[in-house]
């Protein structure tokens, strides 16, 4: 009998451990949780993608990452957003072509991290935004679907446009009552999502907005 | 020209059968020493995750464990409770060294997972907590203002995870608590790195479980009063005594029921490679049937040619030996992570250590291995008749 209970009170120690062990966490960059079943649903034409990782390091380091900084319109968090942060793009494939991309960002928000992840076509227009993670007492305002499709159509050059006040960012009103904050950083992630899109895989395409925009705001 | 040297040209004549059969037997050694790399790798680790767990004994709440986990894995609280007054009665004990009481409590946080959810893990503790674990130390911030204060300390992971710095605040899911993050321990390799930890009372008073307690963690004085110890907390009500030593050795034996079958299916590998040898080296021998017969003829004698079939086939068993040894090296991470990634329970660090002795185990062991694998066709040809050989041959 006592043998009995000291196996049970092993077992639930070893239990508990197996359970404190998994809820440990991964590493800082934004991937898909599932990225087969995540593609699917966003991109159910697809045949195929394949997944590409970069950092700003390595792609131009210190230089580029001022050069993001100027476009997003603010610096980046010295620890969260450093140069080696690894950024996951996923490109769908439709049997040889690009028809779309996919690419999440890690941004600080109030009460945790905010996952955001965005699915363009091949210039870059959003086609699909959503929440993989949002940490807020009103996360389901954030995740209700008359707020987030509200960001379908929209390409870097509207988020460079950010100030305009018949801008279409203007137009999208906060969905929270008590976190400003989190719906400014997910304007920011969502911006900050398609600058390094513009520059890890579309050749910098929108760098004439953007030149377009900084030249109208010196007139 | 020597014995080894002709025992290499007789090998490179069937170039292509003899790479298969030297990559038959490296892949079983590959495997022989990944299985016993994480033998050790395990082993090593399980023993630093109890160890910096920093207590020897830890008292729960009685209960099916069966039912705790099965609440728990579904995201309940799940968790039994005991009175904190067992922790009050308990640490007056004099061969207790130190003593700290803990409240284990889950979130169910509908965020995670692409709004799937899944479950956050807090604890309560005490101020006692930071003397059993010394080598917990703070990355940035400071220990709890109040023991009443609405603060938070993180592991390295989880601040990671939520980017969250001192003076940040987090969201307790299912609660609507906020509390400000005081302080970030620095990462120190075990699942304290993935926890968010709160004043006792605070998650007490938060987790609607007032004076309660998931687990109280002990470190004697002396070890060798253990037995004496947990005989002693056995009369306490509604408790029940966890010594990580026979935890370990649960775990221990979980895996060794698992190493039992892969070690059989490593020594069913090694089997099928030494026939594999011993195949070729026999196709080998049938094939020069005639030329050991004109050996013999001109004066070789048996143990000459005994020597030289066993040789040949030592050489196979060596090469494939160091091939093997080289694959368990470069794919020591590849494994270590599938095993990661199967294992129900995995301690942090390197699960598969390959260490030079076990290297020069294996790398014995193959050669045993050749030795052996090489009696029969060596025995063969050596009892080869010169005049029937050279007929048989022709």
């Amino acid at each position: 009998m006592e043998n009995k209970s000291q196996i049970s009170t092993i077992l639930i120690a070893t239990l508990i451990l197996c359970f404190v062990c998994s809820v440990s966490f991964a590493a800082i960059g934004c991937e898909l949780n599932d990225p087969d079943r995540d593609i699917q649903k966003i991109f159910p034409q697809s045949t195929g993608y394949k997944t590409d990782y970069f950092t700003i390091q390595e792609k131009g380091g210190e230089k580029l990452k001022k050069e993001v900084e100027e476009k997003l319109g603010d610096a980046f968090d010295p620890i969260y957003e450093s140069l080696d942060v690894p950024y996951s793009y996923y490109t769908i494939l439709k049997g040889k072509d690009v028809i779309g991309y996919v690419h999440g960002v890690n941004q600080k928000g109030t009460y945790g991290t905010l996952q955001i992840i965005l699915a363009t076509d091949p210039d870059g227009k959003i086609m699909g935004f959503y929440y993989q993670k949002v940490s807020s007492p009103e996360a389901l305002k954030f995740r209700d679907k008359a707020f987030t499709d509200k960001f379908i159509g929209l390409t870097l050059e509207d988020f460079y446009k950010y100030g305009d006040p018949n801008g279409k960012i203007a137009a999208i009103k906060d969905p929270s009552q008590k976190s400003q904050e989190d719906f400014k950083a997910t304007i920011r992630g969502t911006k900050k999502n398609l600058i390094l899109l513009d520059t890890f895989l579309l050749n910098k395409k929108h760098e004439g907005s953007y030149k377009g925009v900084r030249n109208d705001e010196y007139k | 020209m020597n014995l080894f040297s002709v025992a290499l040209k007789n090998l490179a004549r069937k170039k292509v059968r003899t790479a298969l059969t030297v990559g038959g037997v490296a892949i079983a050694i590959a495997v022989l020493v990944s299985l016993w790399g994480f033998d050790t790798g395990y082993q090593r680790s399980l023993n630093n995750d109890i160890d910096k767990m920093g207590y020897q004994v830890l008292v729960t709440a009685k209960g099916c464990p069966y039912e705790a986990a099965t609440l728990m894995l579904q995201g309940g609280g799940g968790l039994r409770y005991m009175n904190e007054d067992v922790y009050k009665r308990i640490s007056g004990d004099a061969r207790i060294d130190k003593i700290t009481p803990q409240l284990v409590a889950t979130a169910y946080d509908p965020g995670k997972q692409s709004g799937r959810g899944g479950i956050s893990l807090y604890m309560g503790i005490a101020d006692s907590y930071l003397t059993l674990k010394p080598w917990s130390k703070f990355k940035s911030g400071k220990w709890f203002s109040d023991e009443n204060a609405l603060e938070a300390i993180m592991g390295y992971e989880v601040a990671e995870y939520e980017q969250r710095s001192v003076g940040d605040k987090i969201l307790i899911p299912g609660r609507n608590e906020i509390l400000t993050v005081v302080g970030i321990f620095e990462r120190n390799g075990t699942q304290d790195d993935g926890i968010v930890f709160l004043p006792l009372k605070v998650a007490q008073k938060i987790f609607e479980v007032p004076d309660k307690l998931t687990g109280i963690g002990i470190k004697l004085k002396d070890m060798a009063q253990l037995s004496k110890f947990e005989e002693d907390l056995y009369n306490e009500p509604g408790i029940q005594i966890i010594s990580l030593a026979q935890v370990k050795g649960t775990i221990l034996n979980l895996v060794s029921s698992a190493k039992a079958m892969t070690n059989s299916v490593a020594l069913i590998a090694v089997i099928i490679a030494v026939i594999g040898v011993v195949n070729t080296i026999l196709m080998s021998v049938f094939e020069r049937t005639s030329e050991i017969g004109v050996m013999k003829a001109i004066g070789a004698s048996r143990l000459d040619i005994f020597r030289i079939i066993w040789v040949e086939t030592t050489f196979i068993c060596v090469f494939g030996g160091v091939l093997g040894n080289i694959m368990a090296l470069l794919g020591g991470k590849t494994i270590e992570y599938i095993l990661k990634s199967v294992l129900p329970y995995a301690p942090k660090g390197h699960l598969v250590v390959i260490t030079p002795h076990i290297l020069t185990l294996s790398f014995f062991g193959a050669v045993i291995m050749g030795l052996v694998a090489g009696l029969y066709p060596a025995f063969r040809a050596s009892s080869m008749k010169p005049i029937e050989a050279i007929r048989k041959g022709e």
